[in-house]
């Protein structure tokens, strides 16, 4: 028997999610079994595509076919290849699904008998199936065709709790966005294709003039930008993340949204390959915009998946500003940083898809066990659902980079390329470069303030109504879904070389500059340590270090306190009795610091209203605040409402609905078309 | 023969005229079998023309089933159709009939116009069929424009297939057997739902006016 190659294991995937999307379908009727196949086969096939994924990544580099239908239609081939880039978005896509697809099992048992599971389930597996077809396409026209899938589907997912309004409108927005960025792509392949007539991905791009190449970068910034959340075309995504069911805003805001960082890679670093300092510095400032003004309005939002949301654009931020600091060195021929930097923004990507899928699931969690997503509303909540507090707990400080955990490791490996590469005689570069370090600075602090009070409002004090003091721990296997991601964020965040051997090949295949080597230290606990240019850090060394230092402290405590008496008491009320629940810190005045020092960013608004009885005895007093959102009311809310007034005279002047007018437009174009024949 | 099938031709052209100057919806359906009669004439003599040269029996067997479809089977059907819904003679063109009879001068004449200087055209023998067959594809497509009610759709929506048919048959002596077919049972299929929807409309808005469906309009 010959060995399974790394295609076998990848066809029999796919084939596999196949499989599972038809059994979705066909077992609709009953919702129990149609949810444990389809997500078991989901794992199963999930579990493959890891498998051969890892392998490719540790294996040879290079082409690996996977497979090849081709039609009669011209151009038209679904050629599926993969190299390192594609093997590692698609192994973290694989770590994803298994995890959500575990979680799934028990979070879609409260659509029982509610809503179409079949249905669901089925959009959720081709969702998936979309997202390994964009990975794995060789050509631009399946590239396009899986992309325009993909986001055909994640807007079907968005509205799949469509009796709610707002869910229709963020769907709208969402496929209204996604379909202007993928004509920007569409475009951008149609002129590559003018000039290299081929649509193959891993080709040649040497006929493609520079001016050419120019107008490709920005309009591929501006199509993958919208999908990826950059600001300022991140419109969409604050409002499409929430409204998706939570395991689909995990897989939308963990994986999705680097699709079109892979697509970044792919077209511009790989197949354009980089020539101008610009395109680098575009994309940082593109990044640091995202990274501040991302967090700073998650800080605002007292929404917990919007919150996450907008913090997603925070992290692409953060992903870019690596992106862009990898282009530049690129383009002045520093292939060691340009390596250096594509690790550490890939390493973010990866890191942001366990840790923001992680906390979208610890979302969904909260909000099916209390049935409120809103921060204001919750309280108390880790004595009821402690486990659930402790996942999310991990992956708030992964987010907040916080040193055991592996959103550190990204960040400081960010920082440390672009220290790395901050040099006397170049100004203009050096200039943006620290204005990249304090924007990362900034937005990583904010985000550790954006954190503390997603997890100490909602998790810490005191409930905040009667129903969330009875709520319950979710089901176990939700649980074990989060748990899984906490682990590898833990384990990723300790043990980093592991992961980053792997991301290792990717630069080494686009680059041609391996730089794992001078990433290791030659210490008995530091072989998983990283050390670049006399810096060196071990974050498992730092973590034993903690261990000691605090069992040392209780030790002291325990030798030098003596024996103390532990009473277990309510909180001194000031003689004032009776504290409840709504003493407590709010989500609202948590932020409104920060509100008051961005105020030229948020532009608050106070309200505050007498309600019945006299000027000086009111019945109640209401107080409202309110900040708006600057892109929206001076950038789209214009351009939208041209638009819908041009539409609203086209409607009138041009659709009547009358089918004669109907008929005489064809008749026109007919005959138009015949004079032109004539003519031309 | 080529003068015959030019004289076809002319005739089949001739009898969409007719169709445009008519006034009620019975000689509508009248003037269809009419033109379908003459299309089944030209392709049973190329038929069997074909028969005899190259001894292919597919024209004559096209031939057959367009006298069963389109002179007995359709019209029967649209008369069926036509009985069920209303009997009234009222207004139904948009223009008044001269107007559109020298519009559909005017189209011939832009056809020519634009036709005979496509290369191959006209240096060939069939230079004439193709312009009077292509006008017939625009006479019906503007006899669907000139006739309010749903039937005349209907109509102009056949005599637009058969002017497409001629086109075809006269451009390359026969279509393959099996696109015929296709475009045949097409045909009766949109015939069919076509007949159905006039009972809808009916039902719905009590005439079959089809200007009264603009209140769909979302």
């Amino acid at each position: 028997m010959g060995a399974l190659q790394i295609e076998n294991y990848i066809q029999m995937s796919v084939l596999l999610f196949t499989i599972g999307a038809l059994a979705a379908l066909a077992l609709g009727k009953r919702d129990r079994l149609c949810n444990l196949v389809s997500n078991g086969i989901c794992i199963a096939s999930g579990l493959l595509l890891m498998v051969a994924s890892v392998m490719k990544l540790l294996g040879a580099s290079g082409l690996i076919q996977i497979g090849l239908l081709r039609s009669t239609l011209p151009f038209l081939a679904l050629e599926m290849k993969i190299d390192n880039l594609s093997a590692l978005f698609l192994m973290v896509l694989s770590v994803l699904v298994v995890c959500v697809s575990i979680y799934s099992i028990g979070y879609i048992s409260h659509y029982y008998g509610k809503r179409k599971v079949g249905l669901f389930n089925f959009l959720y597996i081709t969702f998936i199936l979309s997202m390994i077809f964009v990975f794995t396409s060789s050509n631009a026209v399946f590239f396009y065709i899986a992309w325009e899938a993909m986001s055909l589907l994640s807007y079907f997912l968005v509205i799949f709790e469509s009796e709610r309004m707002e869910n229709q409108r963020a769907g709208t927005l969402y496929i209204v966005m996604t379909h202007i960025a993928t004509a920007f792509l569409l475009i951008g392949f149609m002129i590559i294709y003018s000039y290299t007539k081929s649509f193959d991905l891993f080709g040649s791009s040497d006929a493609i003039p520079d001016t050419a190449k120019n107008i490709i970068f920005i309009l591929f910034v501006l199509g993958f930008g919208t999908k990826a959340g950059a600001i300022p075309v991140h419109i969409w995504l604050p409002y499409a993340h929430p409204a998706a069911p939570s395991n689909v805003s995990a897989l939308m805001s963990g994986i999705m949204i680097k699709t079109a960082i892979y697509g970044l890679i792919r077209f511009l670093l790989d197949f354009l390959g980089v020539q101008h300092v610009w395109w680098g510095a575009l994309l940082i400032g593109v990044g640091i915009v995202s990274a501040v003004l991302g967090v700073a309005y998650a800080l605002m939002e007292q929404d917990i998946k919007k919150l996450l949301a907008y913090s997603s654009v925070e992290n692409i931020g953060i992903i870019l500003i690596g992106l862009g600091v990898s282009f530049t060195a690129l383009a002045q021929g520093n292939e060691t940083v340009g390596a250096l930097a594509l690790i550490a923004s890939t390493l973010h990507a990866v890191n942001h898809t366990f840790f923001k899928g992680g906390l979208f699931l610890g979302a969904g969690s909260v909000h099916y066990a209390t049935g409120t997503k809103d921060i204001e509303k919750l309280g108390g909540l880790i004595k009821s659902m402690p486990i659930t507090a402790l996942l999310v707990l991990c992956f708030s400080l992964a987010i907040s980079a916080i040193v055991p955990f592996n959103g550190f490791i990204s960040e400081w490996l960010t920082y440390q390329s672009i220290f790395a590469y901050i040099s006397p005689g170049q100004p203009g570069t050096n200039i943006l470069f620290i204005l990249a370090v304090a924007a990362l600075g900034l937005a990583g602090a904010l985000a550790a303030a954006c954190f503390v009070k997603l997890f100490g409002i909602s998790f810490l004090g005191l409930p905040r109504s009667e129903e969330i003091s009875h709520v319950e721990e979710v089901p176990v296997v939700m649980n074990a879904g989060m748990g899984i991601l906490a682990a590898l964020c833990l384990l990723l965040g300790t043990f980093p070389l592991v992961i980053i051997r792997l991301i290792d090949g990717v630069a080494g295949e686009l680059i041609g500059r391996s730089v794992f080597d001078q990433l290791q230290g030659g210490f008995v606990i530091t072989w998983y340590s990283m050390d670049l240019t006399g810096t060196a850090i071990s974050p498992f060394e730092i973590l034993i270090a903690l261990g000691v230092l605090t069992l040392l402290a209780l030790l002291a405590i325990r030798v030098y306190g003596g024996k103390y008496i532990e009473r277990k008491y309510g909180t001194w009320d000031c003689g004032f009795e009776g504290i409840n629940s709504r003493m407590q810190y709010t989500a609202t005045g948590f932020s409104k610091p920060v509100k008051i020092v961005f105020r030229i960013l948020f532009r608050p608004s106070r309200k505050t209203e007498a309600i019945g009885g006299t000027d000086y005895y009111p019945d109640r007093i209401e107080y409202k605040v309110a900040s708006e959102s600057i892109f929206e009311k001076y950038v789209y809310l214009p351009a939208y409402s041209r638009v819908r007034t041009f539409s609203r005279k086209a409607k009138f002047l041009v659709q009547t609905g009358s089918i004669h007018n109907y008929l005489i437009y064809i008749f026109i174009t007919i005959l138009v078309l015949m004079a032109y024949n004539r003519f031309v | 023969m080529s003068g015959l099938f030019d004289t076809l031709s002319v005739i089949i052209l001739l009898t969409s005229f007719v169709l445009v100057a008519n006034k009620r919806i019975k000689s509508y359906i009248k003037t269809f079998r009419i033109q379908s009669a003459f299309i089944a004439l030209a392709a049973g003599i190329m038929g069997i023309q074909s028969i005899t040269s190259e001894g292919r029996i597919d024209v004559l067997v096209v031939c057959f089933v367009i006298v069963v479809l389109k002179v007995i089977y359709i019209p029967k059907l649209l008369n069926r159709t036509y009985s069920g819904v209303e009997y009234k003679v009222e207004k139904d063109f948009i223009l008044n009939i001269p107007i559109l009879v020298l519009i559909c001068c005017g189209l011939v004449v832009f056809t020519h116009f634009c036709i005979a200087s496509i290369d191959g055209i006209s240096q060939g023998y069939n230079d004439l069929q193709i312009i009077n067959s292509v006008s017939v594809v625009m006479i019906g497509l503007f006899f669907m424009i000139s006739r309010k009610k749903a039937i005349g759709q209907i109509i102009g929506f056949l005599v637009l297939e058969n002017g497409i048919f001629i086109t075809a048959m006269f451009a390359t002596d026969g279509m393959p057997f099996i696109v015929d077919m296709g475009i045949f049972i097409d045909m009766l299929t949109a015939v069919m739902i076509m007949g159905i929807m006039v009972y809808q409309i009916s039902d719905k808005f009590d005439t079959i006016n089809i200007d009264k469906l603009n209140k769909l309009k979302g």
